[in-house]
């Protein structure tokens, strides 16, 4: 086991009746990163977080979570992580301070430690001068806030953002998403899925993509793409309109065509390939090309290419 | 720090969220005293015969009442989850429940007989025995009202499911019927309720008389009902906390 690996899952199973809502799940979350754990609805995503956070049990597997087994050592690991749920889920009847007040209490700091942290913590999301204003009378955006900074209180090692942005508006998503990178610069390993996958391209190291409980692929950000799609962009625009099957039947390396605008986007197998054809084809057409380049596929274009390859698997549920 | 004043930590939270609101506290009392009120005007004479009965059933009503409350609602509104995220054991937050569910009941009794001893000038022979069936019988009766509701989602659930329980034991633990009238098919039930045995203590306590010989007998029955409860609050608690 590396030192490392602060999340360690091998073999990990968990069923609801005849669901099996995970099947065999394998990963490592490496200490200091944010970890993007994608999938469409009822992947089970929220399932693996509930396990690993010890509010649900597993069928099978290994679960370690900070070098501790959660089944076995439930208190050590949940001092040292942090969940931001799906739903908001804190007090509603008490104010801003003393839900974050009582989670010091839970968490075991100390009187004065405490009242350090919970004004520290306010003052980190903004929400100060709501600091006596009841849960249940904030907007969403303050009330998605307020559970990060709930989840922060024990300095935990690892955060878990289940959907951290969803149903926020633009500025508020920013302003987490940047709240996010500031705390896992400070050294706070992330654990996030979420829907939107801009977000997880922006903000994360490693991604994994979970199908109906099984993990499709796994690797780093910028390079999920590229192996999931199985193919590279080249991006090129010419002097003038061109006859594109003829240019297809030129340059075999090509595997797709299409254009936005004035530029032509190709899908190729061998960048070096399609570059040396399209030139040489272009050359003996006598057009011009005013600008050549790759582009990676975005996570958003690669999730889609690897949702319709298990399309037979996939299902949107809920 | 260790996990008991954690679990004080979680019973100070509940009484500021759910027991500081006034209503509660006044319908806790209100329908004793009323039922205490009928009792001393029909004949007043005879008052010290219900009045423990009357306190115990304080006790169980309140306190049944408010574990039901503090677990249904929060597992409804899903503060509970924050609880079972939180590095405390499932002892841990049975703990914290049982004594906020408790302290409620106890407070609530505590002011009813305050009240009858400086208004009717109830006596209190054995003060001692009185508490230990009032903290007994509270912590018996919070852990039974923990053990039921954590079952179910909704306050109304949890409330019908109690009243299974509560209205029929109230017959035949001695509240209003003196155990010697009870038929003989009842007294075993009466022997198993652990309303009969608060309800003995507390007669023992202001009356120095009781239906047993030795108030050690209901204290030592109500001491093993305490333990059985409290071992299945435990195990219902693991088992449906996160449903
Ligand atoms: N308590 C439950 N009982 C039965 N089935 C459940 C339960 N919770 C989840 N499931 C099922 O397990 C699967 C995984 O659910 P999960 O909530 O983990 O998905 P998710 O990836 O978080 O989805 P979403 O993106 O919609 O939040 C789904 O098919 C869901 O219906
Ligand atoms: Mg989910």
């Amino acid at each position: 086991m590396s030192s490392d690996n602060v999340i360690e899952v091998r073999g990990l199973v968990r069923r609801y009746g005849e669901l099996v809502a995970l099947d065999r799940v394998d990963f490592t979350v490496r200490r200091g990163e944010i970890f993007a754990y994608l999938g469409p609805n009822g992947a089970g995503k929220t399932t693996t977080i509930n396990i690993l956070a010890g509010l649900l049990h597993r069928d099978a597997g290994q679960v370690s979570v900070c070098k501790f087994d959660i089944d076995r050592e439930p208190v050590a690991v949940k001092q040292r992580i942090g969940v931001v749920p799906e739903e908001s889920n804190l007090y509603p009847e008490l104010t801003c301070q003393r839900n974050l007040e009582y989670l010091g209490q839970l968490y075991g700091l100390g009187r004065s430690e405490r009242r350090g942290r919970v004004d520290e913590l306010l003052e980190t999301f903004d929400l100060t001068e709501k600091a006596s204003v009841r849960f249940r009378a904030l907007s969403r955006g303050m009330k998605r806030r307020l559970t990060v900074a709930a989840s922060l209180v024990h300095n935990p090692e690892v955060v878990f953002f289940d959907e951290p942005t969803a149903g926020l508006d633009v500025p508020s998503a920013r302003t987490l998403r940047e709240l996010i990178r500031t705390i896992n610069r400070r050294g706070t390993t992330v654990f996030l899925t979420t829907h939107n996958l801009a977000e997880a391209e922006n903000l994360s190291d490693r991604v994994l993509i979970l199908i109906k409980g099984k993990v499709v692929t796994e690797g780093a950000t910028d390079e999920i793409g590229r192996q999931a799609a199985g193919a590279e962009i080249l991006s090129v625009v010419f002097s003038a309109g061109i006859p594109v099957d003829a240019l297809r039947a030129a340059c075999p390396a090509v595997m797709s065509a299409n254009i936005t605008d004035e530029k032509w986007r190709f899908e190729v197998a061998n960048v070096h390939q399609a570059t040396m054809q399209i030139v040489a084809w272009a050359e003996k057409s006598g057009l011009t090309i005013l600008k050549i380049s790759t582009e990676t596929p975005s996570l958003e274009e690669a999730f889609m290419a690897i949702l319709e390859k298990n399309s037979a698997g996939s299902e949107v549920r809920r | 720090m260790s996990q008991i004043a954690r679990a004080l930590f979680i019973s100070r939270k509940d009484v500021e969220s759910y027991y500081s609101k006034p209503p509660l506290i006044t319908w806790g009392l209100l329908f004793p005293v009323v039922l205490m009120l009928a009792v001393y005007v029909k004949n007043p004479a005879t008052y010290l015969v219900v009045a423990p009965g009357i306190i115990g059933m304080t006790l169980l009503f309140g306190n049944t009442s408010m574990a039901a409350i503090v677990i249904t609602w929060e597992k409804r509104s899903g503060t509970l989850q924050r609880l079972l995220l939180a590095p405390v054991t499932h002892r841990t937050i049975v703990l914290g429940k049982v004594v906020s569910a408790a302290a409620y009941g106890a407070a609530t009794s505590t002011v009813l007989t305050l009240g009858l001893v400086v208004l009717l000038k109830m006596p209190m022979v054995h003060l001692p025995v009185f508490i230990v069936g009032l903290l007994a019988g509270a912590a018996t009766f919070a852990l039974l009202g923990l053990i039921i509701a954590v079952r179910v989602r909704e306050v109304f659930e949890a409330m019908t499911l109690l009243n299974f329980f509560r209205f029929p034991i109230l017959f035949i633990s001695g509240v209003f019927m003196p155990l010697d009238a009870l038929p003989a098919w009842a007294r075993p039930i009466a022997m198993v309720s652990p309303l009969t045995h608060t309800v003995e203590l507390l007669r023992f306590g202001v009356t120095g008389r009781s239906w047993f010989p030795t108030p050690w007998i209901p204290i030592l029955v109500l001491a093993t009902m305490l333990t059985i409860s409290w071992l299945l609050a435990g195990t219902a608690f693991r088992r449906h906390a996160n449903r």
